[in-house]
């Protein structure tokens, strides 16, 4: 092959690889010259084409993620929308027990719009770290039940770049929420405490451990017989995500749930 | 037996030359190193559209001579602009350029109605002559 033939052929496989470079990296605005009939010529015309068909499937790509975008923060804000309400309607209701069921309510709204706000303003739309929801969703319980007076404090060890996904984390939300819930009803009378929440990977499941250090249950309390409605969403919503729940009443209420993977 | 020069009654586009073959099947060619945008496509459905009188005909594609056919061509030639007045078409590919898109026009556009590659124009024709 005559040198000067030799050297454009490597010239333009040269080309032609940028191309295709760029194309791996998202750029479709290159393409590569097609001169002739030769066979490079069919092998440039080939990787253009294929840009093309890449460049429009990215971007169908990022119609749907746009898409899936907005449908968590139309849900996120049709949940705020409900919980709005029933703020309004606790304005209006004087008896304490109404009261404490439309807040229980409303926080329970408010862990699942807590999801479908993460996910739309993640990166990743599909899951969502769990420390991150964890502590947001801590802040919303507290400023929801807290007294004036109160100094209850939270001690988080969630070990990092644990994610889950929507399925997984509607339920651990209104589990986290229910534990969370009662400690701040029963387990501080003196309205000073700590909850703990931990979670870790053990390479068979997830083990989640929320506890307080408050006054534990009361001397003849029995889960199965005095559970409230939040004791049995707890169980309920566990079953729903295939784990197991353990409650321990020594030096406050202990909750441990083991999910499997 | 070459089939494929145009004949002077041929419609002449930019990029294409399109005529009635006395057998029933249309034809349409490509001219040198042409490039196909959508313009080009559209207008070459028209002109194709135009040979039909009172049924429906096969068409043979000379691609031969091709150099690009951009994506809203090749999506336009598979769905919209072969399905009207269309049984089938065939295209003929020789070069390696016009084998690649052709090739990749057939792969990834399913054509609306019956479509196949052809090096030989004979055997592009007795194909197309079961659907005239």
């Amino acid at each position: 092959m005559p040198k000067n033939l030799k050297d454009n052929n490597s010239e333009r496989v040269q080309e032609i690889l940028d191309v295709i470079m760029s194309y791996a990296r998202f750029d479709f605005s290159k393409k590569t010259s097609v001169i002739g009939n030769e066979t490079l010529d069919a092998i440039g015309a080939g990787v253009n084409m294929l840009g093309e068909e890449l460049e429009t499937s990215t971007i169908s790509l990022k119609e749907k993620e746009q898409l899936l975008k907005e449908i968590h923060h139309r849900v996120k804000n049709n949940l705020q929308i409900v919980s709005s309400l029933l703020n309004l309607q606790s304005e209006n209701i004087l008896d304490k027990r109404y009261l404490d069921l439309i807040i229980e309510s409303r926080n329970r709204i408010n862990s699942m719009a807590l999801v479908h706000e993460m996910l739309y303003s993640s990166k990743d739309l599909s899951k969502i770290e769990i420390s991150h929801y964890v502590e947001r969703l801590s802040k919303g319980i507290e400023h929801s039940l807290s007294k004036n007076d109160s100094s209850v404090k939270f001690s988080f060890n969630i070990e990092p770049g644990l994610f889950f996904d929507i399925d997984h984390m509607i339920p651990l939300g209104l589990i986290l929420n229910e534990i969370i819930s009662n400690s701040y009803k029963y387990a501080f009378p003196s309205n000073e405490g700590t909850i703990t929440i931990e979670m870790i990977d053990t390479e068979q499941f997830y083990r989640m451990t929320v506890k307080d250090n408050g006054v534990g249950f009361k001397a003849n309390f029995d889960v199965k017989r005095d559970s409230n409605l939040g004791m049995q969403l707890i169980y309920m919503l566990a079953e729903q995500l295939d784990g197991k729940v353990e409650i321990n009443n020594e030096l406050g209420v202990s909750y441990q749930i083991l999910i499997p993977h | 037996m070459e089939t494929l020069d145009p004949p002077k009654n041929a419609i002449e586009l930019s990029v294409f030359w399109t005529w009635m073959g006395e057998d029933g099947i249309a034809r349409t060619k490509t001219k040198p190193l042409a490039e196909i945008t959508i313009k080009e496509a559209v207008e070459n459905s028209a002109a194709v559209s135009s040979l039909y009188v009172d049924r429906k005909f096969p068409l043979l594609i000379d691609a031969r001579n091709i150099k690009s056919m951009e994506r809203e061509a090749r999506s336009h030639f598979s769905t919209h602009g072969r399905e009207t007045k269309i049984t089938a078409f065939a295209v003929m590919v020789k070069s390696p350029l016009s084998r690649v898109i052709g090739n990749f026009f057939m792969g990834l556009n399913k054509p609306a109605v019956p479509a196949r590659l052809f090096d030989d124009e004979t055997d592009a024709i007795n194909w197309l002559k079961k659907h005239v």
